[in-house]
């Protein structure tokens, strides 16, 4: 197998002929595509049979939120209205540092809006899978959790211990066996592993 | 100064009584001159001669060969380090980031750049705090830069530039030019094209391509016509000026003469930093197959 080529920024890639086009990392100009990061150089067919030209980078890829992308945060503020979090991880890539992201009372489920409570809802400390819903505006990104497999994925007990999610909306400390209020991730049935206990 | 009236009075005392020293200050040798006043600089001359060799021996449109090396911070998302023979600097890339204090909402993303020098890297020791020249530079090397970035790919996000000078011997804006833009292509932002920045001294009828900094441009000079430096940033691959600077007095024609010279001079920084760039890059595809 051969090596992979190597490019620099503003490299000239190919002429921008019927059936390629500039994917990531790559940009058209004047009908060429030119490399836009100092990567390897990588063809891609796509479903319409035109071939992409791609330039990676092997480390982490440079990410910010955008919208419809899956985030991790953790949630910093709680109040009556809307709940204030910090985002740590975009899609499979942590970021070095965080983003501020805003999820609203509406947004936490999909149905029954007007009977959330946000304080039953999320606690400050605790790891949240969200969707980007919007750029928001100039402070943090609008996110949502109003699907059945967003919500609250680890939280700790008032007694200090990490919880174990019971149903879609509580969560059971494993010392004193108290059942706190949270909006539960769903957990998918593939990403389950069974203890042989 | 209530130290300093202590120590003289138990200065005063020692003197009289020849009482034991005081341990628990460090003193100073008594008398001390500036470090300055034995510098050989000679000021009343002027700077560059109508004609000769130069300080370090090169030829006019000679520029000081370039050793670039990328991945020198490890805190930084991206960083690179640049010598010019004498000068000497660091950039360190942290981005993009969350904006800490945003204006208003936009779709493209900010770049913001620092420039400065080390109190060190100077003849004269240097202010730890920005100051007006280390300011303008900032903005014109932000100038430079802003057009290579695609900002739209990072909304709401700013990337931070911080350029270190650890020693300057001219063409610090210039260097810093292409530093940057070779620790933005680490770093891993997108961008059109690299920037190269080469700068000139013009002197009476003499060109000087990379000039030192016995060579470079100060106003307290003397008042032949002619004199002052252009500092120029190229995107070679586009085949677009970034950015032009210039200082001093220049005739028009001059003026052309030295940006062309200065875009050739860019020209051929290109494959320096493409070369740091793809070592870079191999050794990472090399670590990652192993």
């Amino acid at each position: 197998m051969s090596a992979p080529m190597i490019c620099c920024p503003g490299q000239r890639l190919c002429r921008q002929e019927g059936n390629l086009d500039a994917g990531r990392g790559a940009y058209t100009r004047n009908g060429f595509i030119y490399a836009s990061l100092a990567g390897t150089l990588h063809t891609v067919k796509n479903e319409e049979g035109t071939t992409i030209v791609e330039v990676f980078r092997d480390i982490e890829q440079i990410t910010v939120p955008s919208v419809d992308a899956l985030v991790t945060v953790k949630v910093t503020n709680v109040n009556a209205r809307f709940c204030k979090c910090a985002i740590i991880k975009v899609g499979k890539t942590p970021l070095r540092e965080t983003f501020r992201g805003m999820i609203r009372r509406e947004d936490v489920k999909a149905t029954e809006k007007d009977k959330v409570e946000m304080y039953k809802s999320f606690r400050p400390g605790d790891i949240v899978m969200a969707r980007v819903i919007s750029l928001g505006d100039k402070q943090s990104y609008l996110l949502s959790t109003a699907e059945n497999e967003l919500g609250v994925v680890m939280a700790t007990s008032e007694a200090g211990a990490s919880m174990v999610p019971v149903s879609w909306c509580k969560m059971k400390c494993p010392k004193t066996y108290n059942e706190e209020h949270r909006k539960v991730a769903k957990a998918q049935p593939q990403f389950l592993e069974y203890s042989v206990t | 100064i209530g130290n300093k009236k202590e120590i003289n009075k138990i200065n005063k005392v020692q003197q009289h009584s020849k009482m034991p020293l005081d341990t628990r200050r460090i003193t100073g040798p008594e008398s001390s001159i500036s470090p300055y006043s034995l510098l050989t600089h000679n000021k009343t001359q002027p700077q560059v001669p109508p004609s000769g060799v130069r300080p370090d021996g090169r030829e006019d449109d000679k520029i000081r060969p370039i050793f670039l090396k990328t991945g020198v911070v490890s805190q930084a998302q991206g960083s690179a380090y640049i010598e010019q023979q004498g000068t000497k600097m660091i950039c360190a890339v942290y981005g993009p980031r969350a904006v800490v204090r945003q204006e208003d909402f936009s779709m493209k993303g900010q770049l913001t750049c620092e420039f400065k020098f080390t109190p060190f890297s100077c003849r004269y020791r240097r202010q730890h705090q920005q100051d007006g020249e280390e300011k303008d530079f900032s903005v014109q090397l932000l100038e430079a830069l802003e057009p290579a970035v695609l900002l739209h790919k990072f909304p709401k996000a700013q990337v931070n530039i911080y350029i270190t000078v650890l020693q300057n011997d001219g063409c610090a804006l210039a260097a810093s030019i292409t530093c940057a833009s070779v620790a933005l292509a680490d770093a891993g932002i997108e961008m059109y094209d690299l920037v190269t920045g080469c700068s000139a001294r013009l002197a009476g009828d003499r060109l000087l391509m990379d000039p030192c900094s016995l060579e470079e441009y100060s106003s307290v000079e003397d008042t032949s016509i002619n004199n002052g430096s252009v500092t120029v940033g190229l995107m070679p691959s586009l085949d677009q000026i970034s950015a032009v600077t210039s200082t001093g007095e220049i005739q028009f024609e001059l003026m052309k003469k030295a940006i062309t010279q200065c875009v050739s001079m860019c020209v051929q920084l290109y494959p320096v930093c493409q070369n740091s760039l793809t070592k870079s890059i191999e050794k990472k595809v090399v670590e990652a197959a192993t």
